[in-house]
């Protein structure tokens, strides 16, 4: 009846129950905090938009590079996103996205900027920083481009648990895109 | 050589033996029935998937537990991720969501019943890969809703190595079975 095997089976089936439920506690708790909790205060200021001509990805469709017009944006951030982390944080991804519907409809967001937050301790940001991927307009032009908004989002990724996402800046006015410099 | 077995089997009976067969397919059934059934709710064809790469590390490791869903009702923003499998691609890929292009139809091409029913063009990239994806789309230039599987929405670390072990260490999923099998030969109750 009590055989070393029916013990260790008995053990290890409690320990694991035990373990799954403190993860659940955690998970839940961390959670609650995170809806709970008032939002970061963070600001982004557009600085300058250069858009200049170049050439694009090789693309198979027209194999070739083709033409194309890249923004270069330089911003501000300022940041204090420490209230974010908390017992079950183990990262916050940060990205900077341009935002815009231009005149066929078309709604497009992309991210120029991104940034692994690991400790508490740098998640006080507040520097000026350049666009890190492109920002290209699917028309390859960004001569009918309507102004766009910029915003700071983060994504909370925990121990375990439930992954968080939330808008911690978003300029005031929309910044229209500047005529395209010509290269000699 | 299974004189033995034989003798116990016939001893326990016909009927026995069917019980035991009818256990057996009932435990299979009813994993299965969980699995489609959590499909079912998260609109997703796997709702939980397996870490295979280091693509996204330090937040995703190898190994680590993911939860999806795929909520018809929602689309797609940058900075979430997803899991996306490529068609005549042999594994789903686990990336974050890059670039939205939420397309509007031509009005004389065809009127979309809602918003939802556009298309949506995504481009992803690994949080760890200093490029993005367009390489890995096999000649595509976009991503569409049809190529995702799910979006991440829990995570559960290590949990899942014990099958990435298994499928790098053979040996081990036949320790496995072998152990299993010798201990429901000697435990006789």
């Amino acid at each position: 009846m009590h055989t070393i095997f029916s013990r260790v089976n008995n053990v290890s089936a409690f320990l694991s129950s035990c373990l799954m439920s403190l993860v659940l506690a955690v998970a839940i708790a961390s959670a609650l905090y995170h809806t709970y909790q008032t939002p970061p205060a963070a600001g982004v200021v557009v600085n300058s938009i250069k858009v200049l001509p170049g050439k694009g990805r090789y693309l198979r469709k027209y194999r070739s590079r083709q033409q194309q017009e890249f923004a270069f944006v330089n911003f501000n951030l300022t940041a204090d996103l420490s209230p974010l982390f908390h017992w079950n944080t183990k990262q916050l991804f940060l990205y900077v996205s341009a935002e815009y519907t231009d005149q066929q409809g078309t709604a497009n967001e992309v991210v120029i900027w991104d940034r692994i937050v690991r400790r508490k301790e740098d998640a006080n940001i507040s520097s000026t920083f350049k666009n890190k991927y492109h920002l290209k307009d699917m028309s390859t032009t960004f001569r009918n481009a309507p102004p766009a908004h910029y915003t700071l989002k983060y994504n909370l990724m925990p121990y375990v648990g439930l992954l968080a996402w939330g808008e911690a800046a978003r300029t005031s006015e929309p910044i229209p895109f500047p005529e395209p410099h010509q290269l000699a | 050589m299974f004189s033995d077995e034989l003798k116990a089997l016939r001893r326990l009976g016909f009927r026995h033996v069917l019980l035991q067969v009818l256990n057996f397919v009932q435990v299979l059934a009813s994993g299965f029935m969980m699995w489609k059934g959590l499909g079912l709710i998260t609109n997703t064809e796997s709702p939980i998937v397996v870490v295979l790469s280091g693509s996204m590390e330090p937040a995703f490791y190898r190994g680590d537990l993911l939860f999806l869903t795929n909520p018809a009702d929602q689309r797609y923003a940058t900075g979430d991720i997803t899991v996306y499998k490529i068609p005549g691609a042999d594994i789903p890929i686990v990336h974050r969501v890059l670039e939205t292009h939420d397309v509007v139809a031509k009005p004389d091409d065809y009127v979309a019943a809602s918003p939802l029913a556009q298309p949506q063009l995504l481009l992803t990239k690994g949080d760890n890969n200093p490029v993005d994806d367009l390489d890995l789309y096999q000649g595509l230039e976009w991503l569409e809703r049809r190529h995702i599987i799910g979006k991440v929405q829990a995570f559960l670390p290590y949990v899942g190595y014990v099958t990435i072990a298994m499928n790098d260490f053979p040996q081990l999923k036949y320790a496995l079975l072998g152990g299993l099998g010798l201990l429901a030969l000697i435990q006789r109750e």
